[in-house]
């Protein structure tokens, strides 16, 4: 069985709103990068399907060179095999296309995983592209994978509770965090081990994009003003509290 | 232009896409996902029980060819991500995800860096796919029934072996007009027990960080955030939550935010309209006392 990861080298998600600034409409370049919020839970259930199934697993990514470095971490979680497509689109057809052509570059992929959305366009939407492309299912905010009766038993978050799926062939799934796939902290032989890997690096193909301009990035302004109580008496602070919030009619 | 929504058959959710629909038509068609009555006024409607994304891609996308919409407009759900894509490169369509606004001549807004910022596209190719977040457009209520042709689907790939429903009493954590959330700060599952308190004192719903989720002290469809739940409360109990952009996206239309954490630099303060600097477990047991006291 072979495993394909997506992952997305973004600008540092943990930058806090009040902080975060824009250069040609996108986040500022001093941004630390790091691997995707979700990417992170799709590698780390990616490591767990290869150890329990003897499967051999591949990361895949779609960005610069300069993403290497990052991308070095999913090797060292246990990827065994890295492929960068280089490239500098944000259109989710042109990405999903190139993605398309590393996977049939690998020829035998069974399965493909990628984090639920990634953590700087937070579309959602160039693994199921990427699945249509390919012909083959998508399955959206998957907990748990497993192999059963010569198929998968998928179990699905949904709005309100989960559900277990059943189906047999090459799939698409979006993952996404549950405690159980917290990504491990690779160890230092792994690390080490992990930066003399041979990386293979594409170019990037041809491909339609979609039919939508970007007219403009703006930061929201976020006008709150917190008015913080006394604590030196709590039954005094809860009291005020309760006071303040009926006399505002938010309750 | 022609608009199609396609979503499950809940009220609320129907209710939104309905508003959201108005700024493209008098009336939408629909294709109504699940069992029971179709709610709302439609120009022509569809039905079909199946709810599994995977398995309705051929169906939907032959009737909007057919039918020849130009929207097509899904919540930004479970059922939403898994049709927008497919659907979307079936048709050759565009498709825009999350959409927080919508202007004239297909011009939307979504948010991008996990709320931090927020994109204007224009849409210049039809069919146009839209996801709609949820609780941005108020919903339309919806009067009366349409009575349904079945929409039918050949060869499902996907079976539904089980489905499980979180089983949460009192109103819905999206429709709660008080939320109490608890994050990392609540340092384990146990003292969600006091959250729960205030939440039925309150006839509110408990909600979480995707932290809390993470740690397993919190169910998934509890998370609150910009990959989980998104809510408008009245007002918003961030206990123990530090506040990280994907969370404040998931509580951007909440109207007065409470901001209990002992970390005075916790971002959540920055949208906070009350803020308190202490230990929760100081502040929790006090205000549930009092709150009971009141009843």
């Amino acid at each position: 069985m072979h495993i394909a990861v997506l992952a997305k080298v973004v600008p540092d998600y943990e930058v806090p709103a009040g902080d975060f600034e824009l250069s040609d409409n996108r986040a500022h370049s001093r941004y630390t990068r790091m691997m995707g919020l979700y990417d992170e839970n799709a590698i780390e259930t990616g490591v767990q399907l290869k150890e329990k199934y003897s499967a051999s697993l591949t990361i895949i990514s779609y960005g610069a060179e300069g993403d290497i470095p990052i991308l070095r971490k999913a090797i060292a979680m246990g990827g065994e095999k890295l492929v960068l497509v280089i490239g500098q689109s944000d259109d989710a057809s042109v990405i999903a296309a190139n993605l398309k052509m590393a996977i049939d570059n690998l020829g035998d992929v069974d399965m493909i995983l990628a984090g639920q959305q990634s953590a700087d366009m937070d579309r959602g939407v160039v693994h199921s592209i990427l699945a249509e492309m390919l012909g083959i299912t998508f399955i959206p905010q998957v907990s748990h994978i497993e192999s059963e009766n010569g198929g998968w038993k998928i179990s699905q978050i949904t709005e309100t509770g989960s559900r277990d799926l059943q189906f047999n062939g090459k799939g698409v799934f979006s993952i996404t965090s549950i405690p159980e796939n917290i990504p491990r902290i690779p160890a230092v032989r792994a690390i080490f081990a992990a930066k003399k890997k041979t990386v293979d690096k594409v170019a990037e193909i041809e491909s339609n994009a979609m039919g939508i301009e970007e007219v403009s990035v703006e930061i929201p302004k976020m006008e709150s003003v917190c008015e913080f109580l006394p604590v030196e008496d709590v039954g005094e602070t809860v009291k005020t509290l309760l006071t303040k919030l009926r006399e505002e009619r938010y309750l | 232009m022609k608009t199609l929504i396609v979503e499950i058959i809940e009220p609320n959710r129907l209710g939104e896409l309905v508003t959201v629909s108005k700024e493209f038509c008098d009336e939408p068609d629909i294709v109504a996902l699940g069992a029971g009555d179709v709610p709302g006024a439609y120009d022509k409607a569809w039905q079909i029980e199946e709810t599994v994304s995977a398995n309705l891609v051929p169906a939907i996308a032959e009737l909007i060819q057919k039918e020849g919409y130009e929207v097509i407009l899904f919540s930004a759900s479970t059922v939403g991500a898994g049709l927008a894509g497919p659907v979307a490169i079936r048709l050759s369509a565009s498709v825009v995800s999350e959409v927080i606004c919508i202007e004239p001549d297909l011009v939307v807004k979504r948010p991008l860096y996990g709320g931090k910022a927020v994109v204007t596209y224009k849409i210049t190719a039809k069919p146009a796919i839209l996801t709609i977040r949820r609780k941005y457009f108020e919903k339309t209520e919806l009067e009366g029934t349409t009575q349904a042709e079945p929409l039918t689907i050949t060869d499902p790939l996907v079976s539904l072996i089980a489905e499980k429903e979180e089983k949460s009493e009192g109103i819905p954590l999206e429709d709660a007009e008080v939320v109490i959330s608890g994050g990392r700060g609540m340092g384990g599952p146990d003292n969600f027990s006091m959250l729960q308190e205030m939440a039925d004192i309150l006839k509110g719903a408990v909600g979480a960080s995707r932290g809390a989720v993470d740690e397993g002290w919190a169910a998934p469809t509890l998370q609150i955030g910009q990959t989980g739940k998104i809510v408008a409360p009245g007002v918003y109990f961030a206990v123990g939550i530090s506040g990280a952009s994907q969370h404040l996206a998931g509580i951007a239309n909440a109207k007065c935010v409470v901001a209990i954490n002992k970390d005075e630099e916790a971002n959540i303060f920055k949208r906070a309209r009350f803020g308190i600097i202490s230990d929760y477990k100081k502040i929790m047991p006090v205000l549930n006392s009092v709150l009971r006291e009141e009843r």
